[in-house]
């Protein structure tokens, strides 16, 4: 008789998508805020772009987590502590963090997408403008980014801290994929976010791609030496629907595909279908993976 | 002073007096029973009850609170055999996995050491369900939050002992205080090893920091249906932490690598046009 650690059953409609969308607006944000701190203005429709996709994934983001809750009405008691009356935060307790964390970065996301709508005259808010030339834009997209790293991040240290074998053997490299899966979701994202405005350069698109190669490889790596550290936990990864789910969808479809297809089609033109649906692929399989791996620890 | 229970699992004789009085001083109703069409049968089948065994409910959830476990064992021949039981229920852990995962301080330890959950302040995240290394704690469809045995906290902060301590016929559960307890613990041990049974043991001394509920085993604890060697799950957040954020770290050099135009020697342009 072996212990039985029970599941939360959570719902893989609420909270594999929170991850997704959470770790696609991270992502994206993470990678325009350093093409704005590092870049030039040759590629700076990719931050434009990754900013206009963050905020609007966010606001998405408390509806399945507040759904998913078994009493959603008390949801502002994460922040709260009504018995004491005071804020409350359990430094110990990832969800509770990140529940904190979710805000401070949904609040540098919402004035780096202001700050675009105003930079590209979108916005003409008399008192905001007259506001906008002091704002330290720079210094906002530094924390957006480690507030964003986090966010990615946190939902797979989240899955490492509990005793279910599958989440507790993979520790401590469920993190570490989810930020990196959340950068190529994130990159995948703006790469069709800048196809369909049409204003970027071929050189901006080059410069995410490269970039996106790299964080490609890394995951890869990470699933692999993951899977290895799981053994015998990783099991249900090998039945259905997993088979299809993890190593057909998130592998194959959504990393090896895309990556064997940025190798071949290196001189593309991007814009044509192929490129639009080896993007789709990446994104498809980022959801898939955090299924997958949500999934496996709650059977 | 930390209060707690010692089971003598050599002693208890399987009554489920225990299940039945903790269901009783709670007011925990039946088990839903969810009832199936299955393959091969003309009616449908409540799928939640056991019916190959003494136990009746398989395992602890959001209204059984205790739950008696049954197991037989015999050898390759089938000619030695016995019959082990272990009432189960929450060990109120002196670092508890699921008061660490809360992220609403609905958890909580009082004054006495057992972990309670707040009704009114939960709010259904269930992370401490999978946080909890023994897998006690549980989620109720009918009230959107956790629970849990409180080690009856009513009655103990009223001078009384638990349900279940008190309703055992053999005082198998005992209650009191987890010094004087482990005492008694300490001197059954010796007495059990004394008499052959080289196998006893006691879980909960260092399981995890330290049970305020404990058990004395002849088998090994895995037999009983507890981890082996249960752990914090808190402990690995620290590691974890770190090299997710080394990774954060490198994926950062990486995109400074390949967005980089200002560290090259270029002139630096304005990003934004006011």
């Amino acid at each position: 008789m072996s212990p039985e650690i029970q599941s939360p059953h959570w719902a893989w409609y609420y909270i594999a998508l929170y991850f997704f969308v959470a770790g696609t607006s991270a992502g994206a944000y993470f990678i325009g805020s350093m093409e704005e701190l590092f870049g030039g203005e040759k590629q700076r429709e990719i931050s434009r772009s990754a900013y206009y996709i963050a905020f609007p994934l966010l606001l998405l983001v408390p509806i399945p987590l507040i759904a998913d809750l078994g009493r959603p009405e008390r949801f502002w008691q994460l922040f709260f502590y009504v018995k004491g009356g005071y804020p409350y935060i359990n430094l110990q307790s990832p969800m509770s963090v990140g529940s904190w964390v979710l805000m401070i970065f949904s609040g540098f996301a919402l004035l780096s997408f202001l700050d675009n709508l105003v930079a590209e005259k979108r916005l003409r808010f008399a008192p905001f403008a007259h506001l906008y030339n002091p704002i330290p834009r720079k210094l906002y997209a530094l924390f957006g980014t480690v507030a964003g790293l986090f966010i990615a991040g946190y939902t797979g240290v989240l899955l490492n801290v509990t005793a279910q074998p599958f989440w507790a053997a993979t520790a401590p490299l469920m993190g570490p994929l989810f930020i990196v899966s959340g950068a190529s979701t994130g990159a995948a994202a703006i790469s069709l976010f800048m196809i369909w405005r049409k204003r970027a350069s071929e050189y901006a698109f080059e410069k995410l791609e490269s970039f996106d190669r790299v964080v490609m490889v890394m995951e890869l790596a990470l699933i692999a030496v993951m899977l290895v550290c799981a053994g015998s936990t990783a099991q249900p990864l090998l039945t259905l629907p997993f088979l299809v789910m993890f190593w057909g969808g998130a592998v194959v479809l959504g990393i090896i595909l895309p990556l064997w297809f940025k190798l071949k089609s290196h001189n593309d033109r991007y814009g044509t279908d192929q490129v639009i649906w080896s993007y789709l692929c990446v994104l498809a399989g980022g959801l898939l993976l955090r299924i997958s791996l949500l999934q496996a620890g709650q059977m | 002073m930390a209060k707690g229970m010692f089971v003598d699992t050599t002693i208890c004789i399987g009554c489920k007096a225990c299940q039945v009085a903790c269901k009783e001083w709670n007011g925990l109703p039946a088990e839903p029973s969810h009832f199936r069409k299955t393959s091969g049968m003309p009616y449908p089948v409540a799928n939640n009850f056991t019916g190959d065994s003494y136990d009746n409910t398989g395992s602890l959830s959001a209204t059984d609170w205790r739950h008696v476990r049954f197991i037989e064992q015999f050898d390759e021949q089938r000619s030695q055999r016995r019959w082990l039981f272990d009432s189960d229920s929450c060990k109120h852990c002196t670092d508890a996995g699921c008061l660490n995962a809360c992220p609403t301080k609905a958890i909580i330890h009082t004054d006495m050491g057992n972990v309670i959950v707040q009704q009114d302040t939960c709010i259904g995240c269930k992370f401490c369900i999978p946080s909890c290394p023994y897998g006690v704690i549980s989620f109720s469809e009918k009230t959107g939050t956790v629970h849990k045995c409180t080690l009856c906290n009513d009655r103990i902060h009223n001078g009384m002992g638990t349900a279940c301590a008190k309703a055992c016929p053999t005082d198998s559960i005992r209650f009191g205080d987890v010094e004087d307890l482990k005492a008694r613990a300490d001197a059954r041990l010796v007495q059990l090893r004394s008499k052959g049974e080289s196998r006893a043991n006691i879980y909960g001394y260092t399981e995890a920091e330290g049970l305020n509920v404990f058990y004395l085993f002849v088998d090994h604890p895995l037999v009983y249906g507890q981890a082996e060697n249960p752990v914090v799950p808190q402990r690995r957040l620290i590691l974890s932490s770190i090299v997710t954020m080394l990774v954060a770290l490198g994926i950062g050099v990486a995109a400074l690598v390949k967005f980089r135009e200002r560290l090259t020697g270029k002139p630096e342009e304005e990003s934004h046009e006011s």
